[in-house]
């Protein structure tokens, strides 16, 4: 299988410039073309693992992000971004194009992946149970993220949950962790060999930098995983960990609450969270150090064996 | 002479729900909203929807025999009539 790293810098802005590059990430092929010489080397460096498809394979997204067209690019770097034609947002400053496509990827799923419950969690995987952390900005969700992933767990997202309809199994979409602010350096510390983007500041989240997948999250992007828990994640300083059950029917809601497409999708929204809570057992979790909270995960997972 | 209030699930209501631990969440087909409901609630459902029934019914059914115990029939009713849950037979 053809990957970003194996296609070479030259040719991997050729194709942003030209066709488009076709990158697979999980379930969805998405057609990224750019006129931004600065993506092709941030996609070598976080989508090096990825695979890539020839030119004629149908996308699912088409995307395109570019600079603005005369004079005003010379006085006011931007980048705008481009879906199907349409433009969804406002452009951003250049320095932003990064963090941008990562949101604009974001926004191709949420928006439009409708065979699936779309939940706004982070999910990651361990002995085929995975364990579900959705939550508002600020709760330290992809933190805990990408803490786990770092101890081990595998990354199926640390944005989108998709619960299959059919069965309730989670498909992964793996793709680089975002971490805002101080998370950025709690996960430096935390585990030094993880690859991180260039932090950018000023963004609408603060300082924004990403955390490439390992390779082995990238590689098994299409072994779905069973839900075992959820867990609604709240960091607060000096907190010990403690988990506390959420009654099944509150679950529910919030489960409900958190999801992108669960009214849009009716009956069949009810039906797949209702199997998604019948499945997992739930909780509020509130951690003030990473390594208590891997402690409860690892005792979670040891309760399951 | 006037007749009694007869009770019905709302035409359109499919009933899917799911219960845990005394608390039900119940889809809503006519709103697509999902309600979070007492066991009572989801039987008062149940029993209407084997046929439609009066107050005094239903009463019966689940053997409510205090006053006050009439009123919380009426007071979930009234609920479930809001939410577009069930509505009176018209006359």
């Amino acid at each position: 299988m053809l990957t970003v790293a194996a296609l070479g810098q030259p040719e991997l802005s050729a194709r942003l410039r030209g066709p488009g590059l076709r990158l697979r990430t999980g379930p969805f092929i998405s057609c990224i073309r750019s006129s931004v010489p600065a993506l092709g080397p941030a996609l070598e460096r976080m989508y090096g693992d990825y695979p890539v498809l020839d030119n004629d394979i149908p996308a699912d997204f088409d995307v395109l992000l570019r600079r603005p067209r005369g004079l005003r690019r010379l006085v006011k770097p931007q980048v705008f971004f481009h879906y199907d034609g349409m433009e969804p947002f406002q452009p951003l400053p250049l320095a932003q194009l990064y963090p941008m496509f990562e949101w604009a990827m974001n926004w191709c799923v949420s928006s439009h992946a409708h065979s699936w419950l779309v939940i706004h969690a982070a999910v990651v995987e361990k002995e085929g149970k995975a364990v579900i952390l959705p939550a508002p900005p600020g709760s330290g969700k992809s933190t805990l993220c990408a803490a786990l992933v770092a101890r081990g767990w595998r990354l199926l997202s640390d944005e989108l949950t998709l619960v299959r309809l059919d069965d309730g199994r989670i498909d992964p979409v793996p793709r680089p962790v975002s971490l805002k602010n101080a998370s950025i350096d709690v996960i430096r510390a935390w585990a030094p060999q993880a690859h991180l983007s260039t932090p950018v500041a000023d963004t609408m989240k603060g300082t924004v930098a990403h955390m490439r997948p390992p390779r082995e999250s990238v590689v098994r992007a299409d072994e779905p995983a069973s839900p075992a828990w959820i867990v609604f994640p709240q960091w607060r300083a000096g907190a010990s960990a403690e988990l506390v059950p959420v009654p099944q029917a509150r679950a529910h809601l919030r489960v409900a609450e958190n999801a992108f497409n669960y009214s849009l999708l009716g009956a069949a929204g009810f039906t797949t969270a209702a199997r998604l809570v019948d499945a997992t057992r739930t909780f509020d979790f509130s951690y003030g150090a990473l390594d208590d909270a891997m402690a409860v995960f690892e005792r979670l997972l040891a309760e399951r064996r | 002479m006037t007749s009694l209030p007869i009770w019905r699930l709302a035409p359109g209501q499919r009933l899917q729900y799911r219960c845990w631990d005394g608390e039900c969440v119940l889809y809503n087909d006519l709103s697509g909203d999902t309600h979070l409901l007492d066991e009572f609630a989801v039987a008062l459902l149940e029993q209407l929807k084997t046929e439609p029934q009066a107050a005094a019914q239903l009463a019966a059914a689940f053997e409510l025999d205090a006053q006050e115990e009439d009123a919380l029939l009426q007071t979930v009713l009234d609920d479930l009539a809001a939410l577009f849950l069930v509505d009176l037979l018209p006359c």
